[in-house]
């Protein structure tokens, strides 16, 4: 009698939960499909991750916007990391139901090229925006023309800096002026010494997402690519920056990490270093080491000739997506605040107050607040040093590959350092590797 | 004799009807998608708009041109080789000790060695991996017994990467397989063990006389399902090394993932191309598994 109650119960349960998950999963996707979409003909809604960087910035152009539209309301969507936004394209292209897409999106600068291709439907061209292209950085909506025709407005920035530990430079008897416009040689004897005295790397990099080709390739104007393949065993310049990364990792100058986390937690955070080179939002980051306040400086990068080296890492655009109604509320929107519009001071200089993003709208780099001294990088005016620096960028040949090509010459560094194959021999593995993978996605 | 076959043909009814459910699951949850998959394999291009790839068996050419995906089979082969046999025979040994009547605690030790099948793939893998971190604790807890004199960088060391993976298999899985031997033995009378004895035989004999040959089914099915489940290894691959360095202990399953979602490549044909060939893989290693187990003649 006993069991046969309890199986009762038990039977009772089950079918409850399950009612209530049915239930519950019904509503849950009633309330999804309500926050992706707004009825109201003055919101917006739109995908971004990173609630310290990004989504500040869309905060302060949903306040710089309603000067302009009282009623208007930008409903921000958080994800927790871009690849959410790159998986629901995916997602939604391959189903062909667009409909769960925000109006807006958030879209890393290096996929957007490969997803427009992938999926045309899934974004809407904004060529016709009231926006002056010619006031952003020409490197930067490189990433977001496609086929001559704009898709994406500029968010971020992401030029590359170098920055320097001054007290510990000074401990070796250099200065920043003696770290500024020399060559990868030059800075692998400041390196080694640097090194010996204070026992601390004067770089670092995460060895598995390697950067560094990438970043002093295009320091020198050259590309990875040419004419859309990959350009690497040919590409002297390349051959010759394997080879001084990996010196610069065999002098103890370079620190490679296994991965993203040990490069930020343990080389930046963890103060083993004395340099960090990598676009400018790693300067969170940096910042994170308090007691360092006051002892970093920027500059730009070394090159292999000893000119001053600039080039630019990571970033991303605003994107409106197929599914977007509202295609004119949304291009007013984009070109009033991001777009170099008159809301575009306010949108900047909060973004930067807010969140440390800095703008490659020249005329809104141009305000006040860009020029003001930051106490942590010892009252430098590093935002106005890293617009300048952006403007130099050199515009160099992209792909929808840059990716694989960036997994692939980083494991021929880490096959040259562990001793597995000398520099040609893995360029070649590398190069046959990344072919591979561009054949095998062609139709 | 007609009412019979009436109440047989009832029952027969009556249990395809409890069937149905199942089955109807099963085919539309697992054989369409299978089936679907088989059909995605043949084609190219973004998932947006597959077309038929030319020539129409391009994705399961380019498999064997393609040398990450060579690497991929071996290292996944390599943890095979070494990691199965190396844990079946722990499991045996721990049931083996763990079965014996005497023993104080038993309830405590089973529970202990079983515990890490509790840990999620996930967790365990990160704990795994801070343990072996370049500043982690091995390190430093060797670095003390003076058995290295600098610290080492496990996961960034091709080799050491691969040891490391094993390592963390057979802690995750040793326990899992020994609760299988544990049941079988209990299945095993004591008497034959004391007719053994009698007889003279000592505990080496009786384990490769006795225990083994009476295990035989369970050691097949563990066989069967360690061998499943090392050639379908992702989230050690994934979490503890991501593959690195330089792809040297990639396993078969994390390049599938990678070409369909990783690096937003969504090479979805491709993907499932390989995928097919794993399925066939390790269809032939549990055929011959079974083959070779089968006693009846």
């Amino acid at each position: 009698m006993k069991k046969k109650v309890l199986s009762m119960l038990l039977v009772g349960v089950l079918a409850v939960t399950s009612l209530a998950a049915c239930g519950s999963s019904s509503s849950d996707k009633s309330s999804g499909e309500k926050s992706a979409q707004s009825d109201d003909e003055n919101t917006l809604t739109v995908y971004a991750w990173d609630a310290s960087f990004n989504i500040p910035a869309l905060e302060a152009a949903e306040a710089a916007y309603q000067e302009k539209n009282p009623d208007f309301h930008l409903e921000i969507i958080e994800q927790t990391q871009s690849s959410d936004v790159e998986d629901a394209i995916t997602l939604a292209g391959s189903s062909g139901d667009y409909s769960q897409l925000p109006d807006i999106v958030l879209f890393q600068d290096h996929y957007i090229q490969q997803y427009v291709r992938n999926y045309p439907d899934a974004f809407q061209s904004i060529a016709d925006a009231d926006i002056n292209w010619d006031d952003f950085g020409a490197e930067k909506t490189s990433f977001s023309t496609i086929n001559g025709e704009h898709y994406g407005v500029p968010v971020d920035n992401g030029t590359v800096i170098f920055a320097y530990r001054t007290d510990l430079l000074e401990e070796c008897g250099y200065t920043i002026d003696d770290v500024t416009g020399i060559t990868w040689d030059q800075f692998d004897e400041i390196g080694k010494e640097v090194y010996a005295k204070t026992g601390k790397y004067l770089l670092s990099m995460d060895g598995d997402g390697n950067d560094l080709p990438y970043m002093m390739l295009q320091a020198e104007g050259v590309s990875q690519w040419k004419d859309g393949a990959p350009y690497i065993t040919d590409n002297e310049t390349m051959v010759e920056i394997i080879n001084t990364i990996v010196k610069l990792q065999q002098d103890n100058v370079l620190y490679l990490a296994n991965d993203w986390s040990d490069y930020t937690d343990q080389t930046i955070v963890g103060d083993m270093v004395a340099g960090v080179m990598n676009g400018n939002w790693i300067i969170p980051t940096i910042e994170k080491v308090e007691e360092n306040s006051g002892k970093w400086e920027i500059t730009s990068m070394p090159t292999l000739s000893g000119e001053e080296g600039y080039a630019s890492n990571g970033g991303s655009s605003l994107y409106i997506t197929g599914n977007c109604t509202k295609t004119d509320l949304a291009k007013d929107f984009l070109a009033y605040t991001f777009g170099g519009g008159e809301g575009s001071i306010a949108t900047y200089d909060n973004a930067l107050k807010d969140g440390g993003v800095i703008t490659t709208c020249i005329s809104a780099g141009e305000s006040d607040v860009y020029n003001e001294g930051v106490a942590y990088f010892n009252d430098q005016a590093i935002y106005a040093k890293i617009v300048e620096m952006g403007s130099h960028v050199p515009v160099v040949e992209q792909s929808d590959f840059h990716y694989d090509c960036r997994t692939q010459i980083a494991s021929a560094i880490q096959s040259i350092t562990a001793g597995e194959a000398d520099t040609a021999t893995a360029l070649e593995t590398a190069e046959s590797q990344l072919q591979q993978v561009i054949d095998g996605a062609a139709q | 004799m007609k009412k019979n076959f009436n109440v047989q043909a009832k029952q027969q009814r009556a249990g395809w009807l409890f069937l149905l459910p199942a089955s109807i699951l099963i085919f539309v949850m697992s054989f369409y998608p299978m089936i679907e998959a088989f059909i995605t394999s043949f084609k190219t291009g973004s998932s947006a708009n597959m077309v038929w790839s030319e020539p129409i068996l391009k994705n399961y050419i380019r498999m064997f041109q393609d040398d990450l995906f060579k690497t991929s089979v071996v290292n996944t082969f390599l943890y095979l080789i070494i990691q199965v046999p190396i844990m079946l025979i722990l499991a045996m040994l721990l049931a083996q000790l763990l079965n014996n009547k005497d023993l104080k605690f038993k309830g405590l030790f089973r529970t202990m060695v079983f515990l890490p099948c509790a840990t999620s793939l996930v967790s365990y893998a990160l704990i795994f991996k801070s343990l072996f971190a370049t500043q982690g604790l091995m390190n430093t807890v060797l670095l003390k017994l003076h058995i290295i004199s600098e610290n080492v960088n496990w996961l960034g060391t091709a080799s050491t990467a691969k040891a490391i993976i094993i390592i963390a298999l057979l802690w995750r899985w040793t326990g899992y397989n020994m609760v299988f031997y544990l049941a079988g033995l209990q299945n095993i009378e004591y008497s034959v063990y004391e007719a053994a004895k009698i007889d003279g035989a000592n505990g080496w004999k009786t384990f490769w006389g006795i225990t083994v040959p009476l295990l035989r089914p369970t050691i097949i099915m563990t066989f069967i399902m360690s061998i499943n489940g090392t050639l379908q290894l992702f989230d050690e691959s994934v979490n503890l090394t991501k593959g690195g360095p330089a792809n040297s202990t990639i396993t078969m399953s994390h390049y599938i993932f990678n070409n369909s979602f990783g690096d937003g490549v969504a090479n979805f044909g491709y993907a499932s191309a390989m995928a097919f060939v794993v399925f066939i893989m390790v269809a032939i290693l549990a055929f011959i598994n079974l083959k070779v187990g089968d006693t009846r003649d």
